[in-house]
């Protein structure tokens, strides 16, 4: 008889504890965001688009030959000075598979991943970037943001 | 021509109450979605107008537009009936609701019994659609909802009962005057009472942590499986009103129903009721669900014995004060 009711008051006692937590809880801050008009900054090492930083490249192609899914594709030519510049510079968004190794081999830094995630688009001529262009990605930031 | 009047009069009321009803069930269908979801850390619905209130209106012009796919074995005149058997008696729980000292559409001098007898009719609705869906997930659910409803429907009747002894009317009326000077649940075997009532009225709409009929994880979406579009929004409605019948009933025997102090009585009686709600949603959002027998020896185990030596207690003192 003891334990019956010792039994009850236990789990009355643990009932208690459990609508506690859970009223904490609601006073606590939320943790989702507002998707489109609130963001999530994304992490230091979170890996993009592939994007160029143009003055500084040296045009020496190890991003090209490293790139295992063969999506960049670049063309040089001569300047006056009898140095190479970069002519054309190509991402293929379709086949890259993200895994930074252009990064990492570029000696110069030029080559780098940035934090765009929103790249979903309705049209496939949309995936083939020229990374030479400075507006190549506005149409993938905010889109939802009009 | 009186007789015209009083059936227009009678109308009138009714549909006032029908649109109460759905008002308040769409109401506690986004407020069970906001308190879940603060409950869990998050918003909730947020952009259906102001902090997602039109949702359910949303929800509902959703489920009138879908299409009523009926299951090529259902038992056809079952299955159609069940909806209505779910959501009727619940609407007719409403005839003797004590809103105000006045706001009453019937003030039936066996209110309580009433509002018993006809609250339990859902359960055949249940049943309906489990036996008429012809599936095996609605049927097992129809069961154990029977199972879980009938067993709970003796610690719940008994809770009343004690009430009814203090009270010394079956008048929802009645039971709320007799509280003009104290709110039944002071007193402690009608805490007691209080208690036992909110756990098997719980059981009783099948709200977790006694859903074991809707049980998601075993039995899809339980009863209402082969339901789409309206019918299942009857359900829906039937399952909220219920919802809200069982915490007005509550608010009525144990929080002194209409009476409070400055606020007008209808206020009062609104923020009884919605304060037991909240407690029934946040008990929803805490505890995991029981299993079957866990839930059957609650009930004739614990649930049962108590509310009878409650009662006795309760007998024994009013014998000893009157």
């Amino acid at each position: 008889m003891k334990k019956y009711f010792q039994n009850i008051a236990i789990g009355a006692l643990s009932l208690i504890k459990g609508l506690v937590v859970t009223f904490k809880n609601i006073f606590c801050p939320k943790i989702t965001l507002q998707y489109p008009s609130e963001r999530q900054s994304m992490a230091e090492r979170f890996r993009g688009l592939v994007d160029l930083r143009v003055n500084k490249c040296i045009v020496c192609s190890q991003c090209v030959r490293i790139c295992p899914t063969a999506c960049l594709s670049l063309s040089a030519k001569l300047t006056e000075e009898k140095k190479k510049a970069l002519e054309s510079f190509k991402y293929n968004m379709e086949l890259c598979c993200f895994c930074g190794l252009c990064e990492q081999v570029c000696p110069v830094s030029a080559v780098y991943l940035n934090k765009i995630y929103e790249v979903a688009s309705f049209n496939r001529q949309d995936l083939y970037i020229d990374l030479l262009n400075p507006e190549k990605y506005v149409k993938f930031v905010n889109p939802a943001v009009k | 021509m009186v007789k015209f009047l009083d059936i227009i009069f009678n109308t009138g009321i009714g549909v006032a109450l029908l649109g109460f009803i759905s008002a308040s069930a769409m109401f506690l269908i986004w407020w069970e979605r906001k308190v879940s979801a603060w409950i869990q850390n998050r918003f909730g619905p947020m952009r259906v107008g102001w902090h997602g209130l039109l949702q359910p209106i949303a929800d509902a012009v959703k489920l009138l537009l879908k299409e009523n796919i009926s299951p090529a074995s259902a038992d056809k005149l079952v299955w159609w009936l069940a909806p209505f058997f779910a959501v009727v008696p619940a609407v007719m729980a409403f005839i003797c609701m004590p809103f105000d000292k006045n706001l009453i559409a019937r003030d039936l001098n066996t209110g309580v019994l009433f509002m018993i007898a006809i609250t339990s009719i859902c359960v055949f609705g249940i049943f309906m659609a489990g036996w008429g869906s012809n599936n095996k997930y609605s049927l097992l659910s129809a069961m154990r909802a029977v199972a879980q409803i009938i067993s709970y429907e003796i610690p719940l009747t008994l809770s009343v009962l004690t009430v009814l002894m203090f009270a010394n009317s079956l008048s929802m009326q009645d039971i709320v005057r007799a509280q003009s000077k104290y709110w039944f649940i002071v007193y402690p075997n009608l805490t007691i009472a209080f208690i036992i009532y909110i756990i098997s009225a719980t059981a009783e709409v099948n709200r977790a942590p006694f859903d074991i009929s809707e049980a998601e994880s075993e039995l899809v979406a339980g009863f209402h499986t082969e339901y789409s579009g309206m019918k299942f929004a009857m359900f829906f409605i039937g399952e909220y009103t219920n919802f809200f019948i069982i915490s007005a009933i509550a608010a009525t025997l144990f929080l002194g129903g209409w009476q409070g102090p400055f606020l007008p009585p209808v206020v009062w009686f609104l923020l009884k009721t919605y304060a037991i709600v909240f407690l029934l949603m946040w008990v929803r959002w805490t505890f995991p669900r029981v299993r079957v027998d866990q839930l059957m020896a609650f009930a004739w185990k614990v649930l049962t014995p108590i509310a009878f030596v409650n009662l006795l207690i309760a007998g024994l003192f009013l014998i000893k004060t009157r």
